[in-house]
């Protein structure tokens, strides 16, 4: 009998003279039965369509991964995304606004647009939008700046505690920690405030101390004074007084002793510090001592 | 051109192949759901590489995959199959008959499981599915005569088991 003749016989390839031999051989019974019913075996259920419609599903899911894509058309999309950022970015940086300040004991001075000037005092800062400039005259401002306004459209001047209103005129704006006062030097400018308007014609002043609105003296000249190198003062708390004497010298001012509600009315320079520390001292009747960057106000003693 | 890429071509080779691909990992595993993620698998592997293989070369690039996917990894379970209904002539039959046939039957299932698994596969391949020797030999990647090897010795302990030699 030859090798595999089992196999063989299944498939029907054994030579008659073998089948013969085969038949003769007592297991042959047991192979016929273990032939019939091993035909009449059945696998489990399997659903062609349904395992297909199964990896349709799945290839859709994976169809990035099949399909390669043209290398330029990749770089095409890079290039896209990086057009698109830098517009994007140009046009965001376009549209920031400009935005200008001053350090302590520092001054500065800035022609809009429209040649209209704005002279910005120590410690302060302008923001205002370039590119909108000619439909929209809008200058946001922190601390003290006078304005010399072209004529043209309004021209408003933002601050946290009011806003300013002009046609075309020379005004100056402080706002400072509880202080705010418009003055007005030509033309006529509106003063909001709390909601509240006021009409300023050349020559006044608004002032605003603590939230109160404060009686004023005219101004008397044709500029703020510290356009000129001083500071001037009438009847303002000595407290705001201090506070310009810092700003301007960018110095450290402490009192001892010192009631600082007390009315100050004076001018000191702006340049000169032993000149500012005289022109305060003397009529309040304070003495000061300076070291490095201090100065200390303490009251003079009695006699 | 044919080209596994096709749609159509495609669509015909898992008409042809994908319940061979199932029984083949179930006769081998005894586990459904392993012979049905055997043959999503193994067409998503053969969808992917499309244009790598030729049409005539898919079926055994499917039973290479189908196999290395469960290589080592699962331990085989029990292989349950069932039988074709009886015909009309079998059920005239008298109750001990059908009774001998039901014994028959559990003694060949043990049988089955009882066997290395690819004498177990290469015999139901053969019985259930109707495989020639040559295909058996192309999809598990040996040669026709190992094959007709493990049909021999499948027999051989199938009707010594059953038998009770």
């Amino acid at each position: 009998m030859q090798e595999n003749y089992l196999a063989k016989w299944l498939s029907g390839a054994l030579s008659e003279a073998e089948l013969a031999e085969f038949k003769k051989s007592e297991a042959y019974a047991s192979y016929v039965k273990l032939k019939e019913v091993s035909e009449t075996l059945e696998a489990p259920e399997f659903d062609v369509d349904q395992a297909f419609e199964q990896l349709r599903a799945t290839r859709m899911e994976e169809a990035p991964k099949v399909i390669t894509l043209h290398p330029f058309k990749k770089f095409l999309r890079v290039a896209a995304a990086i057009a698109i950022l830098l517009t994007g970015s140009y046009f965001y940086v376009n549209s920031l606004d400009e935005s200008i300040s001053t350090q302590l004991a520092d001054r500065t001075e800035i022609t809009l647009p429209d040649n209209s000037e704005i002279i910005l005092n120590a410690d302060s800062k302008i923001t205002y939008s370039e590119k909108n400039w000619d439909t929209n005259r809008d200058v946001k401002l922190e601390g003290e700046a006078f304005f010399k306004v072209a004529k043209g459209q309004k021209f408003t001047v933002s601050t946290s505690q009011g806003t300013v209103t002009v046609l075309g005129t020379q005004f100056n704006v402080e706002n400072r920690d509880g202080f705010f006062e418009v003055t007005c030097y030509e033309g006529l400018v509106s003063v909001s405030h709390n909601g509240m308007e006021t009409k300023l014609p050349a020559g006044n002043s608004f002032m605003v101390i603590d939230g109160e609105i404060k009686e004023t003296g005219k101004p008397h000249n044709m500029e703020p004074s510290w356009v000129n190198d001083e500071s001037s003062f009438e009847r303002i708390p000595l407290e705001f007084v201090l506070s310009e004497l810092e700003r301007q010298f960018n110095i450290k001012v402490n009192t001892q002793n010192v009631d600082k509600n007390l009315l100050f009315t004076g001018t000191f320079s702006n340049t000169d510090l032993n000149m500012a520390l005289k022109s305060i001292s003397t009529p309040s009747r304070m003495n000061y001592k300076l070291e490095g960057d201090n100065v200390l106000f303490y009251a003079e003693k009695t006699p | 051109m044919n080209n596994v890429c096709e749609e159509q071509v495609f669509s015909s080779i898992f008409k042809a192949n994908s319940k061979t691909v199932f029984n083949y990992i179930y006769y081998k595993f005894g586990n459904e759901e392993k012979a049905h993620d055997a043959v999503q698998e193994a067409f998503v592997k053969l969808w992917e590489n499309c244009s790598k293989v030729v049409p005539e070369k898919a079926k055994s690039y499917l039973y290479t995959v189908a196999n290395n996917m469960y290589l080592n990894v699962i331990k085989a379970e029990k292989v349950r199959l069932k039988y074709a209904a009886p015909s009309l002539e079998h059920s005239t039959e008298s109750p001990e008959f059908l009774m001998e046939e039901q014994q028959y039957k559990e003694k060949l299932d043990n049988a089955l499981n009882d066997l290395p698994e690819n004498q177990r596969t290469t015999f139901l391949l053969n019985r259930i599915d109707g495989k020639k020797y040559a295909e058996i030999a192309e999809m598990e990647g040996v040669s026709v005569k190992a094959i007709e090897k493990r049909m021999h010795l499948a027999l051989k302990s199938l009707r010594e088991k059953i038998d009770g030699i």
